[in-house]
């Protein structure tokens, strides 16, 4: 027994001949392969025809069903997968970079295609939309569905002819085709065919023998292998078939007819189009649609919620955050009548310590007997009873929403707050108007209006403020300094809600003056405080919401049935406006510094910087944008503009395309005619210089691969003896005569000596037998069904 | 789990019916329309694939023979019980018609490969596919290392459905057989010519007085036979001439006795080739040979004259449906009792692994 024979039992055994019958692997190969271009254009055509996005199908069916081909065939030989991979790469990266521009805007046409359905559907308003460079979308989209389909095929191409794992392809097809599922956009009926045509084949195929035994890709032809079955002594080597072309193509064949059909009959009993008629959507899916609204408006920071950051501002703790996390939700549902063109501030934390290198505001509740700007209020309000000049009383209601246990924001200057049973807060408060005269006394406040602590400045930051101060130039009077200070931010310091983590052991204002540079409004307000007291002007830290004029105006609705004088009286910059819903946001959080005036009480100074920096206020989409966007491109005009973009250029586009793919065919099929050519002079040279006996040999041996081709049963034929009984029986049996000048015996006997005996044959001898090789039919002596060779078979 | 010839693969099954929960979950959640399909087709395809797996096991015919088969897998030459030598491949074709239309693509085939003689016998499994309208056919080389009768017999055909639910199975005796004849080792160490003259010698001389010749029938009485030939006992019995028909020993016959003993395969082995090549280079030299061996089924010995190469064949076919014994001398031990007339032959037996040829006197 040979070492491959498999033992069955002590004394027998199955030959190895067995196990190595080799069966045609491309076949195969080309099966996988047309799984892949099943699911990857099922894919694409799945999400593109949901949202009717046209594109040219034909040709996108053909790249893609010949790329599917193509990487299948990598499979092949190791050599070929590596440098198939790579000379693939190349080119798809060459391409990519050449038609960059086209798939860009071919993405951005799907993006926004996509975005607008969405909207549609979930009542969204989303203005945001992106530019496309090119604005022939046939063209673009047809790029894009080119380069996704590209991936796509090479992507599900490792996981189908290597493992066929259908779980993980569908997972991969499905994730983004869940999207017009979700916005309750159906596909085409045939890409829905291919799609489920194509998984049902992965399943049949996984479930095959082809796949249970292989861990690895084979690369041999052997239609068996071996396998060891069983546990320790039990363990037994199974013969296991790995390759059988026709039986997977009917398996294949009847899965699809399967799936064709449960398709075309369910779409027959139960249309599409009435499919949702009459149906409510499900609740879960409800609750999702706001989170799928809130991605929409500001991408996957919208889900990075931060309660305790509250926007990044959280009752005074300053510097971990790296970046404000605004989840764009509603904090609090504010009712008031607008009164002034100017921002609305509302308080919810006032800082009255601060502590270095903790970077955190002591709440000056803390510090303090604190009566929320009573003395202020007190004094507005009398000002207001006296009719004073720019005075106003207003109502303000507010619903805290998510303000992490704060109950309300104090509006300038709130007298008095009162809860209904609906948990609104009903806020009495006398603004503060440009104008406004009112005359803060001393001695209203509790104690003293000003404290140590509201002068004072740690020693760890001293140093860094002093030379701040320094930095500023001339110190005047207190508004003056407050000026220079705001200026200086102003110009100086830019404003970014990413101005990354305070590092650990760094004080917060120490390493926004120093070395960060730039911040948010925390920033710009803690430090701004330092260094007010610094210059001898009182001041706090406050947080809470700020709310713009234009925000009210955009984003507010009116409250019907509400009488505007219940809610406001006295002098108003808009005049009489009429009673407004506005939901502030964790967007709207803020923080500022308010700096003790004498005779004016504690007023607000706004010292963060506007924002003029469009990457600092970047969400997802610009980062997305940023990450995928348009690049400059050679013979693209900055700005995105393509200089001659318009039908034509499409036209050529595709032109360019099918002649690179053309040129790409005929150069592989020179390659392939080069080879063969190569093979022929090569064989051919070797003829020439054969010797008589050589050439017999090559000759009679091209006859027998010949034979051998028709008929593989010709290569169980051991010797010349048998080989030319074979094809006088192949004669005989399909009824031809077999008549020749020269008898098979003496043939035979030229063939053993020019193969085995060492010794040249005659020149008449080569002619004899090459005339007997032409002469003979090669058809003839193939067919032959029924044959097998004995020895002692006698050769008439 | 197995449930007779049913099993299931329920493994396979949770993974299926949790594929269909996801399935479930996102069509309540979507509520689309091609998860409503993906979960009919989820519903439909088991039920579609468990009935062409019984269709298909209702279908399929399981064939062994022996030969080849051609290209189209069809068989070539069916040879019936034909033989080949040892250590070389002896193929046995197999065939699973599928007249249906189904496919299979992962059958297991549980071949059991059988020497009654060497009372070996092992079972391997065979995974193929069956094709509709073809099934699977294939020609397996079975390579034996004793000299007996071969037999392959596909115990059972196991179907999986296409789905990978159940295993469906399909038992059947179909069964070939094939025999190996010992090889032929050509020369063998002891003298032959030495040994046969002593046979003859021992013959000749322990009927000295008497003529050279054995009975071999009885039979009535033809003129001209010889007087010494009449059995005369036998003659008064039945009131008729009766003549012992005697063949002359004189004609170069020898007597040849293996001992079949089973408890050493290389033993009996090595006994069979020994006795195989001795008797194939006696006749190849015209000597008649009688090849003898001890039948324990029949208590009896078998007799067999062998005078060419193809009776030499035929004859260890015929001695390969015996059964071995135990005992090493069981054979020799019965002559002096059932063939007293024997005075001597070629007892084979071995010992110590190789095969030990003497001539032996009877009694």
């Amino acid at each position: 027994m040979s070492e491959k024979d498999i033992e069955v039992c002590e004394g027998l055994s199955i030959g190895k001949s067995f196990f190595e019958k080799k069966e045609n692997r491309i076949l195969t190969l080309f099966l996988k392969g047309f799984t892949v271009y099943l699911l990857t254009m099922g894919s694409i055509g799945f999400y593109m025809s949901a949202f009717g996005i046209r594109y040219n199908q034909l040709l996108a069916h053909t790249v893609i069903f010949v790329m599917a081909m193509l990487c299948a065939m990598l499979y092949y030989r190791l050599l070929v997968e590596n440098l198939g991979y790579l000379v693939l790469f190349i080119s798809f990266a060459y391409l990519v970079y050449v038609f960059r521009t086209y798939i860009n805007s071919g993405f951005y046409a799907v993006v926004n295609i996509t975005v607008q359905n969405a909207s549609t559907y979930l009542d969204v308003d989303v203005q945001r939309l992106y530019t496309e460079q090119i604005e022939n979308r046939y063209v673009t989209v047809t790029l894009f569905v080119l380069f996704v389909g590209i991936v796509l095929d090479v992507f599900l191409n490792v996981y189908i002819s290597r493992r066929m794992q259908y779980v993980t392809v569908f997972c991969v097809i499905m994730s983004l085709n869940l999207i017009p599922l979700y916005l309750v956009m159906e596909p085409d009926v045939f890409y829905v065919i291919m799609i489920l045509g194509g998984i049902a084949m992965a399943y049949v195929f996984k479930v095959g023998r082809h796949y249970s035994p292989q861990v690895k890709v084979k690369r041999d032809n052997n239609k068996f292998k071996q396998k060891l079955q069983g546990m320790g002594k039990h363990k037994r080597a199974q013969l296991d078939y790995v390759y059988d072309v026709r039986s997977m193509l009917q398996a294949g064949i009847w899965t699809f007819l399967i799936a064709l059909l449960v398709i075309v009959n369910v779409r027959a009993f139960k249309p599409v189009d009435n499919f949702n008629v009459g149906h409510e959507e499900n609740p879960y899916k409800q609750l999702t649609m706001s989170g799928i609204s809130t991605f929409m408006l500001e991408g996957f920071q919208g889900f990075n919620r931060n309660r305790d950051d509250n926007g990044g501002l959280n009752s005074g703790k300053l510097g971990n955050v790296a970046s404000i996390k605004i989840d764009g939700q509603t904090d609090i549902i504010l009712q008031f009548t607008p009164y002034c063109y100017d921002r609305i501030y509302l308080k919810t934390f006032v800082g009255g310590r601060y502590n270095p290198y903790e970077n955190t505001w002591t709440s000056v509740e803390d510090i303090r007997n604190y009566e929320e700007n009573t003395p202020e209020a007190n004094a507005y309000r009398n000002y207001y009873e006296q009719n004073g000049d720019k005075s106003s009383r207003g109502v303000m209601r507010q619903l805290a929403v998510d303000t992490n246990g704060v109950r309300f924001a104090a509006p300038y200057y709130m007298s008095d707050v009162e809860f209904d049973d609906s948990r609104y807060a009903k806020i009495t408060y006398y603004p503060y108007i440009e104008g406004n005269a009112a005359y803060v006394d001393e001695d209203e406040y509790a104690g003293e209006p000003v404290l140590a602590t509201d002068l004072e400045v740690p020693r760890e930051n001293i140093d860094i403020i002093n030379s701040f101060i320094d930095e500023l130039g001339m110190i005047g009077d207190d508004n003056h300094n407050i000026e220079m200070v705001k200026d200086y931010f102003q110009e100086n310091i830019p404003y970014t809600i990413k101005p990354g983590k305070t590092p650990k052991k760094e004080d917060f204002v120490n390493y926004f003056l120093e070395d960060n540079r730039k911040g948010y409004c925390a920033h710009f307000a803690s430090a701004a405080v330092l260094a007010f007291r610094a210059m001898g002007i009182p001041a706090r830290y406050v947080e809470g919401y700020a709310v713009d004029y234009n925000q009210i105006t955009m984003n507010g609705e009116l409250v019907e049935g509400e009488s505007y004088s219940d809610y406001y009286d006295g002098y108003s910059e808009l005049g009489e406006t009429a009673l407004v819903e506005v939901k502030v946001t964790d967007a709207d959080a803020h923080a500022w510094v308010e700096v003790y005036e004498r005779g004016k009480g504690w007023r607000v100074v706004e010292v963060t910087p506007a924002s003029d920096e469009e990457e600092d206020t970047d969400d997802f989409w610009d980062m997305f944008d940023k990450v995928v966007g348009p690049q400059d491109a050679d013979g693209l005009a900055a700005g995105g503009a393509l200089p001659d973009i318009n039908l034509s250029i499409s036209d050529a586009t595709l032109r360019k395309i099918i002649t690179s793919v053309g040129i790409a065919i005929a150069a592989v099929i020179l390659v392939v005619i080069c080879i063969r050519c190569g093979h022929i002079f090569v064989k051919r040279a070797k003829y020439v210089k054969a010797n008589n006996s050589d050439k017999l040999i090559m000759k009679y041996g091209e006859f027998s691969k010949r034979i051998a081709r028709r008929n593989r049963a010709y290569k169980a034929c051991r010797n010349y003896h048998e080989q030319l009984a074979f094809i006088h029986r192949g004669y005989e049996s399909c009824g031809a005569t077999f008549a020749y000048d020269i008898s098979l015996e003496e043939l035979e006997r030229i063939l053993d000596k020019a193969g085995f005996a060492g010794k040249e044959i005659s020149e008449s001898e080569l002619e004899k037998a090459l005339s007997w090789i032409a002469s003979v039919n090669v058809k003839s002596a193939s067919k032959n069904p029924k044959i097998t060779i004995e020895e002692g078979d006698i050769v008439e | 789990m197995t449930h007779g010839d049913r099993m299931i693969n329920f493994t396979r099954i949770i993974i299926y019916l949790v594929l269909y929960a996801v399935n479930a979950m996102l069509y309540v959640f979507l509520h689309s329309h091609f998860y409503f399909t993906l979960l009919i087709l989820m519903t439909a395809a088991p039920f579609i694939s468990i009935i062409a797996a019984l269709l298909l096991k209702r279908g399929i015919r399981i064939s062994a023979d022996t030969g080849l088969m051609d290209t189209k897998g069809d068989l070539s030459v069916s040879r019936g019980a034909y033989s080949v030598r040892q250590r070389e491949e002896a193929f046995f074709s197999i065939a699973i018609k599928n007249p249906t239309a189904f496919v299979c693509l992962d059958a297991d085939v549980e071949l059991e490969l059988t020497n009654d003689f060497f009372k070996t016998k092992g079972t391997k499994k065979l995974t193929v596919p069956l094709r509709s309208f073809e099934g699977f056919r294939s020609e397996l080389p079975v390579i034996a290392e004793y000299p007996g009768i071969i037999g392959i017999r596909i115990i059972s055909v196991t179907m999986r459905d296409m789905m990978g639910f159940i295993r469906l199975k399909k038992r059947s005796d179909a069964h070939a057989e094939v025999v190996v004849l010992p090889a032929y080792s050509g020369a063998l160490s002891m003298d032959g010519v030495n040994l046969q003259q002593g046979v003859l010698e021992s013959e000749e001389s322990t009927k000295r007085g008497n003529d050279f010749s054995d009975v071999q029938e009885i039979r009535e009485y033809i003129p001209g036979d010889k007087l010494m030939s009449i059995h005369w006992k036998l003659s008064a019995k039945r009131d008729i001439l009766m003549v012992k028909d005697r063949v002359s020993m004189s004609d170069k016959q020898m007597v040849i006795l293996p001992e079949l003993c089973g408890r050493d395969r290389m033993e009996l082995e090595a006994i069979l080739s020994t006795t195989y090549t001795m008797i194939r280079n006696l006749v190849t030299e015209k000597t008649t040979v009688r090849l003898m061996y001890w039948s324990a089924a029949c208590y009896e010995y078998q007799d067999v004259r062998i005078d060419y190469t193809e009776e030499l064949d035929t004859a260890f076919e015929k001695l390969f449906y015996e059964q071995t014994y135990e005992n090493m001398d069981e054979g020799a031990s019965h002559m002096p009792d059932v063939h007293p007339e024997m005075k001597a032959f070629v007892h084979i037996k071995a010992e110590a692994g190789r095969a030990m040829v003497g001539v032996r006197e009877n009694g």
